[in-house]
């Protein structure tokens, strides 16, 4: 201690924090990159056996589809994060925190509801009876949907620097997508409100998703985490939902899932966008536990411009002017969190 | 079954009043048979995030010099939230 001044000890708490915070927005911004990177082969799916064979206004068996394809891909996403934890060495704390059911991993069964069937359903009802591009920016204001449940749940605090932050991400998404949502208006059509209610049950299931998990993540590990809210989506749609549709409809479920696995292009297509999916999500998990679920979704909310660069990208069609506005304004947004200061991210709850 | 970690560390200091992270480092290993600089920073990155989500805090940190490098250490205590988090998590 004799030799140690202050000013020695605290440089190296600021060092501490400021690496706490970089790793923490890190994370998110991995999130966001390999959202965007995940609507390439995600789309690309769709133009595969079996799914090219749909038709559009199949709705019902559009509807089993989704549900087919989601279930084979969460099951990649399990594999791919099995990988991942075992080169950690995290496959036993994984079953030592999946067992705890009862008071644990409930939570992480919950955000699978809201993150997996809530979500994706409510998206889907968006883009099926409005548009993509509608679903595209009901999605983008689901942190604002998690901070303010983080908030009233458990008062994680969001600074004004924050909201500001916040609020010009959320802008930047609007003018992205806005321009070419209002192409999408139809006053004649009738079954409007399904898709409007469908993009709020997607930004609810995807902002209550970071909530609930975050409950959970406060006493287990964020790479563990992950690994169990898959393997409960993967009995949601696979022990309930998938079953259900089988037995009660005559959609064809084991015709979709046999020509889901038989197909090498659609499962090349899967795996791809289950690669993204996975550590996606795992960054995603990752950067709540050190800077809070409402800058995390914020940050991660980048996706929308890493969507648009990666689909750019591969089908050489160039953006909009109106999307470089919203790229400045998206990028501008997470600067203006990013600038806050290292402690205050450091304790992210009013509780102490 | 043994606990998982972040159960672990918390329950070891609901036991005591206050625990510096080298401590808690012995413990996990002897708990878990684990070794190693990488064993030890993903315990320190645990108490990291459990700080961040004030379920535990830093009482008194200090320098510590080991195998000729500095090192930062801290005191962590469970705070009244972290307690409550694991009485709602079955912890306690």
């Amino acid at each position: 201690m004799s030799n140690q001044t202050p000013t020695a000890l605290s440089l190296a708490l600021n060092r501490h924090y400021g690496r706490s915070q970089r790793w923490g927005f890190a994370w998110a911004l991995w999130t966001a990159i390999l959202w965007g990177a995940w609507y390439v082969p995600g789309t690309a799916l769709w133009s595969e056996h079996p799914y090219v064979d749909i038709p559009a206004d199949a709705q019902s068996l559009r509807l089993a589809a989704t549900a087919v394809m989601t279930w084979v891909h969460a099951i990649t996403v399990f594999l791919f994060l099995l990988l991942w934890n075992a080169v950690l060495g995290k496959v036993k704390d994984y079953g030592r925190t999946i067992v705890r059911f009862r008071k644990i991993s409930k939570w992480y069964a919950l955000a699978s509801l809201c993150g997996g069937p809530m979500a994706i359903f409510g998206s889907y009802m968006a883009m099926g009876f409005i548009g993509p591009v509608f679903a595209a920016v009901t999605s983008l204001f689901y942190p604002v949907i998690g901070a303010v449940i983080a908030r009233l749940w458990y008062k994680e605090k969001i600074s004004t620097r924050a909201a500001i932050g916040m609020a010009i991400i959320i802008f930047g998404g609007v003018v992205i997508y806005g321009p070419s949502m209002f192409g999408e208006m139809d006053p004649n059509n009738h079954h409007a409100w399904l898709g409007y209610l469908g993009g709020i049950i997607s930004a609810i299931g995807w902002g209550a998703e970071g909530a609930v998990a975050g409950r959970a993540m406060d006493v287990s590990d964020p790479d563990v985490g992950i690994h169990c809210r898959f393997t409960f989506e993967i009995a949601f749609w696979g022990v309930f939902i998938l079953p259900f549709l089988a037995i009660f409809t005559d959609l064809p479920i084991k015709d979709l899932i046999v020509g889901t696995v038989t197909h090498g292009n659609a499962m090349l297509w899967i795996t791809l966008a289950a690669a993204c999916h996975a550590y996606c999500y795992t960054a995603f998990y990752k950067s709540f536990s050190l800077i809070g679920v409402g800058r995390g979704e914020a940050i991660g909310n980048l996706y929308a411009v890493f969507a648009l660069i990666f689909i750019a990208a591969f089908t050489l069609q160039l953006p909009e002017w109106y999307f470089i506005v919203g790229l400045v304004l998206t990028v501008l947004g997470s600067f203006v969190m990013f600038s806050e200061s290292a402690e205050s991210v450091s304790e992210l709850r009013d509780h102490s | 079954m043994k606990l998982h970690q972040k159960g672990f560390l918390l329950v070891a200091l609901s036991k005591a009043d206050s625990l510096w992270d080298e401590s808690l480092i012995a413990q996990t290993f002897e708990e878990y048979g684990s070794a190693g600089e990488y064993a030890e920073n993903t315990i320190r990155i645990a108490l990291d995030e459990l700080a961040a989500g004030g379920l535990i805090t830093r009482l008194e940190e200090k320098l510590d010099v080991k195998n000729g490098r500095q090192k930062l250490i801290f005191k962590y205590q469970l705070s009244n939230f972290g307690r409550s988090r694991m009485q709602d998590t079955g912890l306690l």
